[in-house]
């Protein structure tokens, strides 16, 4: 009995040491042999099946439109794109292993993950790579900390609910707001924290704050809460599937109280994919989404975009396609700017050094970053009515 | 007032779904002596099968029902055969994991065949509410309570005076004795688990019809707070389950109108821990004098 364990954990040990070996040693043996000088190997990591596959194949969507159209005219400084994307199912461990795998596979500069909790830990595992990342959507504060050579496109949280307090002060001045938020998630309380701050700032008090936990199934005595405190915004830093619950609920449940015509739901990135999830198109009536991304500004860069993305895919494309179309744009630029022909001379660290220096106007908009991998960008707003989103306020 | 009155119908109705779950979790308990932690994702099961009966066989409502209701039945006796019935004399804690077994191996058995995605319960029909004193009463409340309490009759009247509740009660104050009186116990308790059952398909219609959307995972949390609902009213005890049901939702509905929404779960568990310490077999539940 003794003796099998003792070889079990042997044999685990050997085992572990290989896969440590895997991605330690890619640092030393950078001669990427896999492949010629005139072709460029981009990967990406995210979920792709599971829970979260919405986001990822999002992001691959994107990026596949974005590599597509730049093999159609020359490549990236004359070298041609080859796009690979790992399925991680959102698990952060297996991203790691994903990282691995495409390391071996010969990547020469990575998009990432999608999901935040994959970043930290693929980021972790890439510090001592001279691997340059940067990841379409992983927006929490902290996950880029471990390494210099990681960048994001997507807004990160803190930033979100301060800039989801300045929309309410500019474009909805004087109405009232109360919040409902998930008290056990980080990136519910991370975004409710950061707009409360900036509320206090702007003087801006709440009606009343609602919380929710994920296993809660019954709203009732929020939503009763919520209608009663006569808030005409509601602040639902939230995931799409459970804002699905809250206004289905809101629109068709028990609860007594109900909300005015022009009480206004209003959250950030992770209403993306709504429609998707609710069973009523007009349970979502007046939901009004942050975004840097709006499907039907009349952006020529845009409008280009959203017809080749529906020509592909026969789906608009949400905010996580369009972040995941930008980063392959974005390496094309960083690495055009800092003059690379072949994709064996590719250094990580030189192309963090450039992005620096680098401002970039994508289909997400105007992006310029700082050395810590933080964007900082202009937003607006969507709104949908009857199954439709518009850019609010046009 | 109005607050008060409010949350008291808020509380009826999610205490009504309690109730509805826990009579099942109560009876099977009572007769077959174990806790069958698999009951909430039966009820799962059975919105899933409602799902596809009127999405994609058209069925009509009160088919998709029946369907649900059959469904339901067949896998609780099929759980029973497979699962259960081989551990009859096993110790009561290996009993319990197999039942902890059985729910991850249903949860994950929907995973595969639906996705992880949120499904959309069909609407099977409009109830009209009504208003008293200004409040808004939903028809799915009075409906639901109306059912629940409708059941828990019928369900006590046939244990009490049909030849199978005979049975039953006989299986379930002495096994060994029932057996030798010609009592066939599995089959008994296999009727009991195909009732149990068919008691988690109806509380999926209504669960359904209320809370919409449906997840592999849909049937845990209900499942434990009306296990929980269970021992509150004391549990084997049917009016005791539907009591049960009902206070809990109304403590919870309550706790999180006055008190906190972060600490409503916290409280309705208080209260259970103190009802257990004055009535350590539940609000209605038997006294049992342990035989020395």
């Amino acid at each position: 009995m003794k003796k099998t364990a003792i070889l079990i954990l042997a044999a685990s040990l050997i085992f572990s040491l290989c896969a440590c070996g895997s991605s330690g040693s890619s640092t030393e043996n950078n001669a990427k042999t896999t492949h010629g000088d005139k072709e460029l190997y981009i990967g990406g990591i995210g979920p792709t099946t599971g829970a979260y596959a919405n986001y990822g194949l999002s992001v691959q969507h994107g990026a596949e439109v974005a590599v597509k159209e730049i093999n159609e005219t020359g490549g990236i400084g004359g070298m041609t794109i080859t796009f690979s994307m790992q399925d991680s199912q959102g698990d952060p461990e297996a991203a790691v292993s994903a990282y691995g795998k495409l390391l071996d596979w010969g990547m020469d500069v990575s998009i990432g993950t999608v999901l935040s909790g994959e970043m930290a830990s693929v980021v972790n595992a890439s510090a001592n790579d001279d691997m340059f990342m940067i990841t379409a959507s992983a927006s929490a504060d902290a996950c880029l900390e471990a390494s210099k050579n990681a960048f994001r496109i997507c807004f990160y949280d803190s930033y979100q609910g301060i800039a989801a307090a300045d929309y309410v002060n500019q474009n909805l001045p004087g109405k009232a707001v109360s919040v409902f938020y998930q008290s056990d998630n980080d990136y519910s309380v991370g975004l409710y924290e950061s707009f409360e701050a900036r509320c206090k700032e702007l003087g801006i008090t709440f009606k009343t704050v609602q919380t929710f936990l994920k296993s809660d199934t019954d709203y009732t005595a929020q939503i009763n809460a919520l209608a009663d405190s006569g808030a005409e915004i509601i602040f639902i830093p939230i995931y799409a599937e459970e804002a699905s619950t809250f206004l289905t609920q809101a629109k068709n449940g028990t609860a007594d109280a109900i909300f005015g015509e022009n009480t206004y739901f209003f959250g950030a990135d992770g209403l993306d994919g709504i429609m998707g999830k609710v069973s009523d198109p007009k349970d979502a009536n007046n939901v009004l989404m942050l975004t840097p991304f709006a499907e039907n500004s009349t952006d020529e860069k845009v409008k280009n975009f959203v017809s080749k993305y529906q020509a592909a895919y026969g789906s608009t494309p949400d905010q996580f396609a369009a972040d995941g179309y930008d980063a392959i744009y974005v390496l094309k630029e960083v690495i055009e700017k800092a003059g690379y022909t072949a994709s064996s001379q590719i250094s990580g660290a030189k192309l963090s050094s450039t992005i620096t220096t680098l401002s970039y106007k994508g289909v997400t908009g105007e992006m310029k970053w700082k050395e810590n991998g933080n964007t900082d960008k202009g937003c607006t707003a969507i709104i949908y009515k009857d199954g439709a989103g518009s850019v609010f306020g046009e | 007032m109005t607050i008060f009155l409010r949350t008291l119908i808020s509380g009826l109705n999610l205490g009504s779904i309690y109730a509805l779950i826990a009579l099942g979790y109560s009876m099977v308990y009572g007769i077959a002596k174990m806790l069958n932690f698999a009951h909430g994702d039966i009820i799962m099961i059975g919105a899933y099968t409602g799902i596809v009966a009127v999405m994609t066989m058209n069925f009509p409502p009160l088919i998709a029902i029946l369907t649900s209701i059959l469904v339901c039945s067949l896998l609780g006796m099929l759980i029973e055969t497979l699962a259960y019935k081989p551990l009859r004399q096993a110790p009561s804690l290996s009993v319990l994991i197999t039942a902890i077994g059985v729910s991850y191996l249903l949860q994950n058995l929907a995973l595969l065949i639906f996705g992880s995605e949120q499904k959309a319960y069909p609407t099977l029909g409009a109830f009209p509410g009504f208003t008293v004193l200004g409040v808004k009463v939903d028809g799915m409340t009075v409906l639901t309570l109306t059912v629940t309490a409708v059941i828990m009759i019928g369900l006590t009247l046939f244990i009490n005076l049909s030849r199978m509740g005979k049975a039953m009660r006989a299986v379930s104050e002495d096994r060994g004795a029932a057996e030798l009186m010609g009592i066939s116990v599995n089959r008994t308790i296999l009727i009991t688990f195909a009732i149990g059952s068919a008691l988690a398909a109806v509380a999926s219609t209504f669960y359904g019809m209320t809370y919409v959307y449906i997840k592999p995972t849909t049937g845990s949390m209900p499942g434990i707070k009306a296990f929980t609902a269970a021992v509150f009213g004391g549990i084997g005890s049917l009016p005791g389950a539907m009591l049960g049901g009902i206070l809990l939702g109304l403590i919870e509905q309550f706790a999180k109108a006055y008190i906190s929404t972060l600490w409503s779960d916290a409280i309705v568990f208080g209260v259970l821990v103190l009802v257990l310490i004055v009535r350590p077999s539940g609000l209605l539940g038997k006294k049992r004098a342990e035989k020395v």
